[in-house]
């Protein structure tokens, strides 16, 4: 499952490398790469000053030292493993908006210097001084981990053949079942030429899995996962059975869906995963990158009403473990909630560095990137509606004829038309207010601004997604997020069934 | 070959028989990218970067994991591997891995498959920088004022890859690629943006679109969506133009995939040697075209890299089986990896076609959608030009697609003789009859 996004997209099931049995060398909580690889000060000073020695306004290091392990089983019993390692510093100039960068795998002085010296070459004018002393950045905790080192393999093993027991367990129907567990922990140390220094240790880790149901010459797959910025701790029995009555469940109800017709209709959102919609076809749009750029459909909207009053969305970089949450961005910014529509009304962008110096504002913290190997550029976090006062059955109740969103695999917006789409892989027809037969596999478009104008009633039962490996992708970048709403009704989106109305 | 390259990996391969793997296969990517961006008249981006990256797979009492690391500093690896094994240990067994059966290294490729331009190292900066500028100015011109905003680019990348397993495979690749895009917005009614691309990618820098021409197509393509919108739901005849036909054929793709098959997660697993298109569907894998985007002398498991018919005249006859996916469907391997994946052209110009056909539309973009492939229903967004008697009449937008695979291919009608060449997906536009689009 992906998208191909020129522009924005998500993806919920994406690959998964993530940690199994590596560990980091030692139980080092900060002074991590100075202990480990000799990155002093002294060395962070010479770097940036050779990154600014032909001008710029600001430039930065960003060290990495990630592993990410998985333990995977396609037959009954864990019998694969897949763990990875990524070290490196990506070294960035800033010139008004104007951006030069360059990285190295290799931590040594000389491969530094040389990436430096890329960077540099977005200026061309006199040396810009470095500020003499670096200041810890304030940080804050929203993923608390209950040891440096991961869990030991054992309980990790038991853990994915369980779930897979579970599946099996719980339906005749199931022919298949794959499932895997990850666990990553990420490393990084910001280092600035205007004298911020931040260090951090991210967590994340998902329990997935993936069945195929047969019903005489039926088949369908259902795919399910639990996790955020955790660590093992978090992955109980309870939380296998979660993820395994989820995955079962959903597959049984494939078995019995039909198309919906097509064409635009009234559609209801439930609450967690369906976010999806809100990130597309809101947050993309909202990210001050392409605002500065103009080619954002919101860049005139600022200030403006933008939806009814009973709409507010954030974006949160502070929900405790959700898989979107940073202590902060990756250009060192503190973690962060920022509300992007009041009420109604459109309050502010997402922003870095260079867009908050655009518009005369304070960074959002919203400066993220995959990796040491490409430059950050605004991103989201965790983006929902709060919740609302209407109750989630008298939204149901209200349509005639409709469809029920529950659960969305993927989606993609075109920033500049505002149009994003999304796929549903499980919901549910609502007729005369009631929800009856499912549907699944279908695409829905709208636009943006339209969408959110059409919101008209809102819940209050909101919560995340918390799959645990919902990645946004943006110019060639991964990032962690995650999404949520409560129950939502949108007046009208185009549905992509299968059959014209009354054929 | 790259001496110091093939001498890491075969330390890399030592050791882990030293730390108790039985068999391992180490491959060793090194990549060289630099790329230019401008926007407003200046650089915008300037970025270098040269990765390297190893992969290994273990083999260890019939055990199997596979890592991937990019710290190569020896003593880290030497722990990286020990570690691996140790833990490989504690697997459960799993009886179908191994490395594949040396006979099927035969047959290497000796040939040159041209894949390295000499040009790399002569291209100076301030030449990539006029490039750009070209591409921008003629973007600029040809948008006129309508235009919010171009952003246009060119990079370049050298890479060399190494691949070694411990029972005897060994092989050596160097390419280079060269890529110019140009993106433009543009002002339409009510706040619209449209956004529009082209770009054209080559091995060879000579073989690349004229900047010119790239600048001016991605104006005259944002300029196409001036006042797109929606029509009513109806079955009509759809052409997907050559550049993204890809998008739709990749869920056909996923199901003849052997990983897909035996986790009974595909809907052609049972479909071999049927007919599951119209006679006009002919799909082509040559991983052996000269100068191909897709051309490679050799596969994933080291397998030689063979022309295979997928489907002909309809009739599907050919899946993607890796060696470890061969043997647990108790089958022949075929090969995990595509190549070029050619659709042969017809005879006639969109334009020709387009008269035809009556009403219609033209897709140009997809958004979003998703294709299952344990039943092959899918649903995809499409944006495009409506047309009437031979005539563009409208953009659209916000549109949609769905159907199932098994249905959907029967109803292919023709393919165009305009084969899009900047892909290793070799297609030309094609036309489908009687599919329902809905809109409002």
């Amino acid at each position: 499952m992906k998208t191909t996004a020129a522009t924005g997209g998500m993806v919920l099931a994406g690959p998964m490398l993530f940690d199994g049995w590596l560990a980091f060398a030692d139980d080092v909580k900060t002074g991590y790469f100075e202990t480990e690889f000799g990155i002093t000060d002294s060395l962070c000073k010479k770097v940036l000053s050779k990154a600014l020695s032909k001008g710029g306004d600001f430039a930065e290091l960003y060290f990495e030292h990630t592993i990410n392990n998985s333990l995977g089983l396609e037959d009954k019993k864990v019998d694969r493993a897949f763990s990875s390692i990524n070290l490196g510093v990506g070294i960035r100039t800033v010139k008004d908006d104007q951006v030069g960068f360059g990285f190295t795998q290799e931590l040594t002085e000389k491969s530094m210097m040389a990436a430096a010296a890329t960077a540099a070459t977005i200026a061309n004018g006199s040396p810009t001084a470095i500020s003499g002393k670096f200041t810890t950045v304030k940080k804050s905790d929203y993923y608390p981990l209950t040891g440096i080192k991961p869990a030991p393999l054992q309980p990790r093993l038991s853990l994915v053949e369980s779930t897979a027991d579970k599946c099996f367990a719980r339906s005749g129907k199931v022919v298949k079942t794959i499932a895997r567990f990850g666990d990553g922990r990420k490393r990084i140390m910001i280092v600035t030429s205007d004298g911020a220094k931040a260090e951090d240790l991210l967590p994340g880790s998902a329990l997935s899995a993936m069945v195929t149901v047969e019903k005489g010459d039926r088949k369908e797959q259902f795919w399910f996962s639990r996790g955020g910025r955790r660590d093992f701790s978090y992955f109980s029995d309870e939380i296998a059975k979660q993820v395994a009555e989820g995955v079962v469940d959903g597959a049984i109800m494939l078995l019995d869906a039909v198309s919906p017709p097509a064409g635009d209709m009234p559609v209801v959102f439930g609450p967690g995963e369906p976010g999806v919609l809100l990130h597309e076809a809101v947050g993309h749009g909202f990210e001050a990158d392409f605002n500065r750029k103009k080619t954002s459909i919101y860049s005139t909207m600022m200030g403006q009403k933008v939806a009814e009053p009973i709409v507010t969305v954030v974006d949160d970089g502070t929900w405790q473990n959700a898989r979107g949450s940073i202590n902060f961005d990756d250009e060192g910014t503190a973690g962060q909630k920022t509300v992007l529509v009041e009420n109604g009304i459109l309050k502010s962008y997402l922003h870095d560095r260079i867009s908050a110096k655009h518009f005369g504002l304070k960074s959002t913290g919203n400066g993220r990137r995959e990796n040491y190997a490409n430059y950050p550029v605004p991103r989201m976090r965790n983006t929902y509606i709060l919740p609302g006062k209407s109750k989630p059955q008298e939204i149901i109740e209200g349509v005639k004829k409709g469809i029920y969103v529950e659960n969305v695999s993927n989606g993609q917006v075109n920033i500049g038309q505002g149009d994003f789409a999304f796929f549903v892989s499980q919901g549910r027809m609502i007729e005369d207010g009631k929800l009856t037969a499912p549907i699944k596999d279908i695409n829905i478009m709208g636009n943006g601004p339209n969408l959110l104008r059409d919101i008209t009633m809102v819940a209050d039962d909101l919560r995340l997604g918390w799959s645990g490996l919902s990645t946004c992708g943006k110019e060639g970048q991964g990032v962690p997020i995650d999404a949520g709403m409560p129950t939502v009704l949108v007046k009208s989106l185009t549905v992509g069934g299968t059959k014209k109305e009354g054929a | 070959m790259n001496k110091q390259m093939n001498k890491l990996c075969r330390w890399v391969l030592d050791t882990a028989k030293k730390a108790g793997a039985k068999e391992a296969k180490v491959s060793l990517g090194k990549s060289r990218f630099v790329e230019i961006q401008y926007r407003d008249k200046r650089p915008d981006v300037i970025k270098e970067a040269t990765t390297l990256q190893m992969g290994i797979d273990l083999f260890v009492n019939g055990r199997y994991s596979s890592q991937s690391t990019s710290d190569l500093r020896k003593d880290s690896l030497k722990e990286f591997i020990a570690e691996a094994v140790s833990t490989t240990k504690l697997l459960s067994e799993d009886p179908h891995r191994s490395l594949p059966d040396p006979k099927y290294y035969k047959g290497q490729i000796e040939t040159d498959l041209k894949l390295m331009d000499a040009a790399i190292d002569k291209l100076t900066p301030e030449q990539k920088h006029s490039i750009v500028k070209a591409a921008e100015n003629a973007a600029l011109s040809a948008g006129g004022d309508k235009v919010v905003s171009v952003e246009a680019g060119f990079n370049d990348n050298f890479s060399e890859s190494v691949m070694l397993t411990s029972n005897g495979f060994s092989g050596y690749g160097k390419s280079t690629d060269f890529a110019a895009v140009v993106s433009v917005n543009i002002r339409d009614e009510d706040n619209r943006r449209p956004m529009a691309y082209d770009y054209a990618e080559s091995h060879f820098y000579n073989k690349l679109a004229n900047p010119e021409v790239i600048g001016k197509n991605a104006a005259n393509k944002a300029l196409a969506k001036l006042g797109a919108k929606k029509i009513d739901t109806a079955a009509m005849p759809i052409i997907i133009e050559n550049r993204n036909v890809h998008r739709i054929i990749d869920g056909l793709f996923e199901a003849l995939d052997g990983r897909n098959i035996y986790r009974k997660q595909s809907f052609l697993a049972d479909k071999k040697d049927q007919k599951i298109a119209s006679d006009k569907f002919a799909l082509i894998d040559d991983p052996l075209i000269l100068e191909g985007l897709g051309t490679r002398p050799y596969d994933g498991d080291g397998f030689p890299a063979k022309k295979r018919t997928i489907i002909e005249a309809g009739v599907l006859k050919d899946f993607y089986i890796d060696w470890y996916y061969s043997r647990k469907l108790n089958c022949e391997p075929t090969s995990g990896s595509t190549g070029n994946m050619i659709i042969p052209p017809g005879t006639r110009s969109v334009d020709d076609i387009m008269k035809d056909l009556g009403k219609g539309i033209l897709i140009t973009d997809f958004l979003g959608g998703n294709s299952n492939p344990t039943t092959g229903d899918f649903s995809v967004g499409i944006f495009g030009q409506y047309f009437e008697g031979g005539k563009i009449v409208h953009p659209v937008c916000e549109m949609n697609i769905a159907d199932n695979h098994l249905k959907f291919w029967h109803k292919l009608s023709e393919c165009a003789n305009d084969p899009w060449l900047y892909s290793s997906w070799r297609t030309p536009s094609m036309v489908f009859s009687d599919i329902v689009v809905s809109g409002v």
